[in-house]
């Protein structure tokens, strides 16, 4: 449903030096610098499939999602949802996608939800009895009904971005885009709208693209997660591959007896060994260690100390992430078609 | 076409309830434009009490041509002149975006979407104006004549939107629409006078790839010294060309739109 092949987009950003002399010079002499938001992105998103689009800030997460929607034109590559070029615009194109902005609203702010969501039928054409249905379909699932005639702005930010999400899915969408759907949002109505969203996704089967700083948001809704550094695309796989590829490490905890004697740890973790004790208290020890030393070192602790129990953990994924996208050189993570995901 | 008419009378229905909200600048909004038509009618009293003629008209035909010109502007401002005024804003905050994903022309949306139903006392108060001058005018007008002045004042009204959104059009590449914008409420001063007293290059330009005189002054010539279907063919052509040139400009503009950042 959505084809990507080495989309690019490029901003041409001006420069002013500080102060009046520097706003002076750039009045006459006018600097600019090239700044490549995306990189040649190249992926795929089948039907039914949400796919998370992670990265920090200005990683260009929301560029490669305008594109895609059709806001803004690429400076090269292709793409093509639902078979159309998005910049193209064609009607039918605009029919069968949605975009979901977290920090910008749809809705007439003065106007009660029920009034939007009328004049966005007569948009999407949508016939009466087939929005009475959606329209109660999503009105019981996301718990708003009651709130359908009340202003906008009167209503909380949860609510908001419930009628928010019913504005984009009144037309039975086949592609929707999702940028920090949960933004700002407490964690009630984050859990709400993440369970409507797998809901949806199960009776729908829309592809869908979600970008959010939200770990929760990545790991309970998508299978495969695009990583996005710079402009570019590092990763393209499972969510489980990147912690198989990636997460090279595991935490060893040991819950130790009491009044256990103290031993030297250093002696114990041995020297050269890219072990890092996270932890060191009189009951309880956390140690990161490579993932191939594990079974190694969990022996030798488990021998040598007074254990009451061991558990050993993967990392937390968000902290697996946040190491590749702030990792940089070519060697931080392999390229995107070496972990290139479902079609 | 019944779509976007069905679309416009959405657009009319919020305006409305939106509109009695605030009572204050409803009112308001009356006053100002009241203020606006009693100077501009004062300001043709004080020149025609040192001229009988002004542009080849007399008193009275130039007050048909000034309360025209009231309906244009009243017109412009309901309709079109809120959506015109958030259009720099949209464009540099990137609020496009929302528009440029719907299933409808993103021009037709942004140019209608917010009826100023607080100017709407105004385009009576304008209409009234106009009948006034109308009625006041000594020489015999038939009907169709007059039903043709009021579509070329509404045509007026278009031919105004479209010139003042090609002054707008740019702050896509300037990201600021101050300048221009200023630019027009300059020029469009030479809307508010008869063409006549203009000539040579100026008028050259004011007929054509600055049609100010097609707006007010030409529809009320055609009323005033009977139909010529020369001059009427060229208001319509220069309208209907100013159309397909101001959006082919636009969906240039949307070409080089670069949202903003999340």
């Amino acid at each position: 449903m959505i084809h990507v092949q080495g989309l690019s987009k490029e901003f041409r950003v001006h420069k002013k030096q500080e102060g009046l002399l520097g706003s002076l010079r750039s009045l006459v002499r006018r600097q600019s610098v090239v700044k490549q938001a995306v990189k040649a992105a190249t992926f795929h998103v089948g039907e039914g499939e949400i796919v998370g689009l992670v990265g920090a800030n200005g990683a260009g997460k929301t560029t490669l999602v305008k594109m895609l929607a059709g806001i803004i034109h690429p400076s090269g590559g292709d793409a093509r949802v639902l078979g159309h070029r998005p910049w193209e615009r064609a009607r039918d194109f605009q029919r069968g996608i949605a975009l979901i902005m977290g920090q910008k609203a749809q809705l007439w702010w003065d106007l009660p939800a029920a009034d939007c969501f009328l004049l966005l039928k007569e948009i999407y054409q949508i016939p009466e009895e087939r929005y009475r249905q959606t329209l109660a379909f999503l009105t019981e699932t996301l718990q708003v009904k009651g709130e359908l005639n009340i202003q906008i702005r009167r209503l909380s930010l949860g609510e908001r971005m419930k009628m928010e999400l019913i504005a984009a899915l009144l037309h039975q969408p086949r592609v929707v885009f999702l940028d920090e759907p949960t933004i700002g949002l407490d964690l009630s109505a984050q859990r709400s709208i993440r369970e409507f969203l797998l809901g949806y996704r199960e009776e729908h089967r829309p592809a869908m693209i979600l970008t959010s700083h939200y770990m929760e948001d990545i790991e309970r809704l998508c299978e495969r997660i695009l990583i996005i550094r710079e402009g570019e695309l590092v990763f393209d796989g499972p969510l489980a591959e990147v912690m198989r590829t990636h997460a090279r490490h595991k935490v060893i905890s040991l819950q130790l007896k009491p009044g256990a004697s103290p031993v030297s740890l250093k002696r114990l973790l041995g020297v050269g060994l890219d072990v890092e004790l996270l932890e060191e208290g009189p009951e309880r020890i956390r140690i990161q260690a490579p993932r191939d030393e594990v079974p190694n070192l969990a022996g030798r602790l488990v021998s040598e100390l007074q254990v009451h129990d061991l558990a050993v953990e993967e990392m937390d994924i968000g902290t697996v992430i946040e190491g590749l996208l702030h990792a940089r050189g070519a060697s931080a993570a392999p390229s995107a078609e070496a972990g290139q995901g479902a079609a | 076409m019944l779509r976007h008419l069905r679309l416009y009378l959405h657009f009319l229905r919020f305006s409305f309830s939106r509109a009695m909200e605030f009572r204050l600048d409803f009112f308001f909004r009356v006053v100002m434009d009241a203020a606006f038509y009693a100077v501009q009618i004062a300001f043709f009293g004080v020149i025609y009490r040192h001229t009988v003629l002004l542009g080849g008209w007399n008193h009275d035909q130039a007050l048909v041509f000034v309360c025209g010109f009231f309906l244009i502007d009243a017109l412009h401002m309901t309709v079109f002149a809120n959506n015109l005024w958030w259009l720099p804003i949209f464009v540099n905050k990137g609020d496009l975006d929302y528009y440029l994903v719907r299933p409808v022309s993103p021009l037709f949306f942004l140019s209608l979407r917010d009826f100023a139903a607080n100017s709407f006392l105004n385009l009576l108060l304008a209409g009234a104006l106009l009948a006034w001058s109308l009625l006041r005018l000594p020489q015999h007008l038939e009907p169709g004549a007059i039903l043709l002045y009021l579509a070329l004042l509404v045509n007026g009204a278009f031919l105004y939107y479209l010139v003042h959104l090609a002054f707008l059009i740019p702050v896509f590449w300037l990201h600021s629409a101050r300048g221009l914008g200023d630019a027009f409420y300059t020029l469009e001063k030479y809307a508010e006078k008869p063409d006549r007293i203009y000539s040579g290059w100026l008028r050259r330009l004011l007929v054509s790839v600055m049609p100010f005189s097609l707006i007010a002054s030409f529809p009320a010539g055609l009323l005033l010294e009977g139909l010529q279907v020369k001059v009427l063919l060229h208001v319509l052509g220069v309208t209907a060309l100013a159309f397909l040139v101001v959006r082919a400009f636009f969906r240039l503009a949307l070409r080089t739109y670069s949202s903003a950042s999340s």
